[in-house]
């Protein structure tokens, strides 16, 4: 049996809006959430807006106290012995808050002031982290003047100042260039391959998580709905699901209303070709027939129907059956 | 049940020592008041309700069972203000027997004081007005006397001839050196099982190296920010000139004069409250919630560090940035004050600066209370504000209020001299750091404060200084625990 490095069972969180002390509504964020990262995994974490990812990561981090459930680290549960715990955790929160009037090597060992570290460790640390991530000429700059990917970069080397062994990433390329995104991917890679740290990322960019991650785990209304390896997963969803792109004519939203009340059919997009109307769907292949039949009925001329590649957004459109547009 | 027991004692690993202090205080205590029960009389009332009134045509005598010269010394609670129960010509009718008090009103008892010591009457041979206050125990070594004085009563001429109970000022102490011995016994008993509680708790040091860390980054931050230079200045002329100007008032005959140098400190220490107390809600006004909104609290949160760290490592930063500045504020305050005038006593000057200190921490952990559970910068800066001038401006007119809503006439003459309502005033007083600190500044002066603690014991007032910042700082630390829970 594989080691879990992480492992959360049966988590459950609501949040409380209150107003005068008293709670008045409760809104459920994690409904029994289990899953497991084992050691040397890269995890992607996907579900659409409000599924639960942040809520999930603030819970393993620390930030916020699940009501219910466990969370374990190397088979020890997170709050009973946190400090021990946290120390093996490096996060990357999704909105990156730093001192302005700090620059990196002040930041730096202001954040490793919460670790047993020595002073000789931070330094050493700090300079090469700051090389490696590319900020080793910034380093007497204050982090007030930094861009937006350069106050990630340096998020991520506070989160790896003390060598942890998950590092927890969330939304890690939100608001980066193609540069920048390509970069921290290449960083993430390397700290997997040659350092051996596990990670777990959530991402609303589902080609990123395609590209990096070796293991995913799919959340929806605080559920985690599939958890495997990225492999399994696109073996599982072509045996059930096909995509394809149909060229159409006379094509309109009650056309799409229609098809869509049947279970297992979404509509990733319609594209408006000038002349014709471009529908990519996925669907069951036993569902073609009825969909074709539909569509001429009610007017809709096919042109075309070509099958296309199922990438990890199909996979998450199945499964989820929204919108992955966060 | 047994083994129930002893697995819920092993439960409480970390306080088993505090527990054990606890239990031992107690036990001290019940020895201590063995001894008092045996060294003293503790029951005054049984004394007094032990004399025998008798009355014949034209004579009356009070008589006790002690012999006259035998002496007891009594403890007891004073059940009114010694200055309220002073005798002169405007507080007694001369010629008039007083039942309560069981003798004659003639001029010898001009300025004397009649206690009520647990509802025992003694007659002090001096002023005790500033000297001791309602609710303080006190002992008091009295003597049985007797004496003969006359009074009418339905236009008969009577002849008392009393037995009553006397003492001398230098014979009534707060507590003996017995007490001393007994209280500080309790006191490191209750150090050495805190000691051993707190070493037991996990990670305490850790977290204890962290509240450091943070608290020296917080100080190297608020001590450049802007609004800490203009407010630091700002006190700091504010405090040196007062200071300066209580000195001078020392020499002067104006309304405003200063009495003496314990009087100028006591001033001093309310205009220091005043600004101080205004900068160190200002510095902390929105130390949480900027955080949360500019997300460097998150950063933090993701840490090894508890959120009672966090608390304790920026209430003690906030302190420092307000305490440092003001600590040399008020030292130049204090020497200027007594370059001009006279030099208040030691322990006053050391309390003032001492529990400045403390007043300020008070101040900046209450405000952490209002930041962390403010939902916008608004809000915050509004209870903040808010805060301020209740403590600092309207809580006089709220002791009004209150006095005139439990039926202190407020309107008439001189009405801040009424016994019930400095009672009042006293015990509301408690509710204010500032007024706090003022009178615990008073109690190391000389006992007397603008406002007197009446029905306000020295112990209650010092517990109330030590309570006031760790309420607010355990309630700051459950707002922001809460956060947590969502």
């Amino acid at each position: 049996m594989a080691n879990s490095l992480l492992e959360l069972d049966k988590v459950q969180k609501d949040y409380r809006i209150r107003s005068f002390g008293r709670v008045i509504r409760t809104t459920k964020a994690l409904d029994k959430l289990s899953l497991k990262v084992e050691k040397g995994q890269i995890f992607g974490f996907l579900g659409p807006n409000g599924a639960g990812k942040t809520t999930t990561i603030k819970c393993i981090t620390g930030i916020l106290k699940s009501d219910s459930g466990s969370i374990k680290i190397e088979g020890e549960n997170i709050e009973d012995n946190s400090f021990e715990n946290k120390n093996k955790i490096g996060f990357l929160p999704e909105q990156i808050g730093l001192y302005g009037n700090l620059n990196c090597i002040e930041t730096l060992a202001f954040y490793a002031g919460f670790y047993d570290l020595d002073a000789e460790t931070i330094e050493e640390r700090s300079l090469e982290l700051l090389k490696v991530l590319g900020l080793e000429k910034d380093s007497k700059r204050n982090v007030g003047e930094f861009s937006l990917g350069m106050k990630k970069r340096l998020a991520l080397a506070i989160a790896l100042l003390h060598k942890p062994q998950i590092l927890i990433l969330d939304e890690p390329t939100s608001g980066l260039d193609p540069r920048g995104v390509k970069a921290l991917r290449s960083v993430l890679r390397d700290l997997n391959e040659h350092q051996n740290l596990t990670i777990l990322l959530s991402s609303h960019v589902l080609s990123e998580v395609q590209e990096i991650c070796t293991h995913v785990g799919i959340i929806n209304d605080g559920k985690l709905i599939r958890q495997e390896s990225i492999q399994k997963i696109r073996e599982k969803v072509r045996k059930t699901a096909i995509k394809l792109s149909l060229r159409v004519n006379n094509y309109d939203k009650e056309n799409n209303n229609e098809i869509t009340k049947k279970k297992g059919i979404s509509i990733i997009e319609v594209n408006d070709l000038g002349k014709h109307q471009q529908i990519i769907l996925t669907l069951k292949e036993k569902q073609i027939p009825w969909v074709t039949n539909k569509l001429v009925s009610e007017g809709v001329q096919i042109f075309s129907i070509e099958p296309q590649d199922t990438s990890l957004e199909d996979v998450f459109m199945t499964e989820t059956g929204g919108d992955s547009n966060d | 049940m047994i083994s129930r027991r002893l697995n819920q004692w092993n439960n409480l690993k970390t306080w088993q020592p505090l527990i054990v202090a606890i239990s031992l205080v107690m036990v001290v205590a019940i020895l201590h008041k063995a001894h008092w029960e045996l060294t003293t009389e503790t029951s005054p009332l049984e004394t007094w309700k032990g004399k025998t009134i008798t009355k014949g045509d034209n004579e009356t005598n009070i008589n006790f069972p002690e012999d006259i010269g035998d002496s007891i010394t009594f403890k007891g609670i004073l059940m009114t203000s010694p200055k309220f129960e002073v005798y002169n010509n405007d507080s007694i009718v001369l010629g008039e027997y007083s039942k309560d008090e069981a003798l004659v009103y003639d001029e010898d008892l001009y300025g004397k004081t009649i206690i009520n010591l647990s509802g025992m009457r003694i007659l002090v041979n001096g002023d005790l007005s500033g000297k001791f206050f309602e609710s303080e125990v006190i002992t008091v070594k009295a003597y049985v006397i007797e004496n003969t004085s006359y009074y009418t009563e339905n236009e008969q001429s009577i002849t008392l001839n009393r037995e009553g109970w006397e003492a001398m000022p230098e014979d009534i102490h707060l507590a003996s050196d017995t007490d001393y011995y007994f209280f500080t016994a309790e006191l490191i008993i209750l150090a050495i099982g805190s000691y051993y509680s707190f070493s037991r708790i996990q990670n305490l040091r850790t977290q204890l190296r962290f509240a450091k860390h943070l608290a020296l980054f917080e100080f190297g931050r608020g001590l450049k920010a802007p609004r800490m230079i203009v407010l630091g200045s700002f006190f700091t002329i504010f405090i040196v000139g007062i200071g300066w100007l209580l000195g001078d008032l020392q020499n002067s005959t104006s309304v405003f004069a200063v009495t003496s140098g314990n009087d100028g400190i006591l001033r001093l220490s309310y205009f220091s409250f005043f600004v101080v107390s205004l900068a160190a809600i200002a510095v902390s006004v929105d130390t949480i919630h900027k955080e949360r909104q500019s997300n460097t609290l998150n950063m933090l949160l993701a840490r090894p560090i508890n959120r009672e760290t966090i608390v304790l490592g920026k209430a003690l930063g906030l302190t420092m940035v307000v305490g440092v500045p003001a600590f040399i504020a008020q030292v130049l305050g204090l020497y200027f004050m007594t370059k001009a005038g006279e030099m208040p006593t030691i322990g006053s000057m050391i309390t003032f600066l001492l529990f400045g200190q403390v007043m300020i921490f008070t101040m900046v952990t209450f405000q952490l209370c209002l930041a962390i559970s403010a939902k916008n910068g608004a809000d915050v800066v509004i209870y903040g504000l808010g805060a301020w001038l209740l403590f600092s401006v309207v809580w006089t007119l709220l002791v009004y209020a209150v006095s005139f809503a439990i039926g202190i006439d407020v309107s008439a003459q001189n009405f801040e001299n009424d016994p019930e309502y400095q009672a009042i005033a006293s015990r509301l007083a408690l509710l204010n750091p500032g007024f706090v600190y003022q009178m615990a500044v008073g109690l190391f002066t000389h006992r007397t404060i603008s406002i007197d603690f009446e029905g306000v014991p020295g112990w209650l007032l010092l517990l109330s200084l030590v309570l006031w910042p760790l309420i607010c700082l355990r309630i700051a630390t459950w707002l922001f625990k809460r956060e947590m829970r969502g």
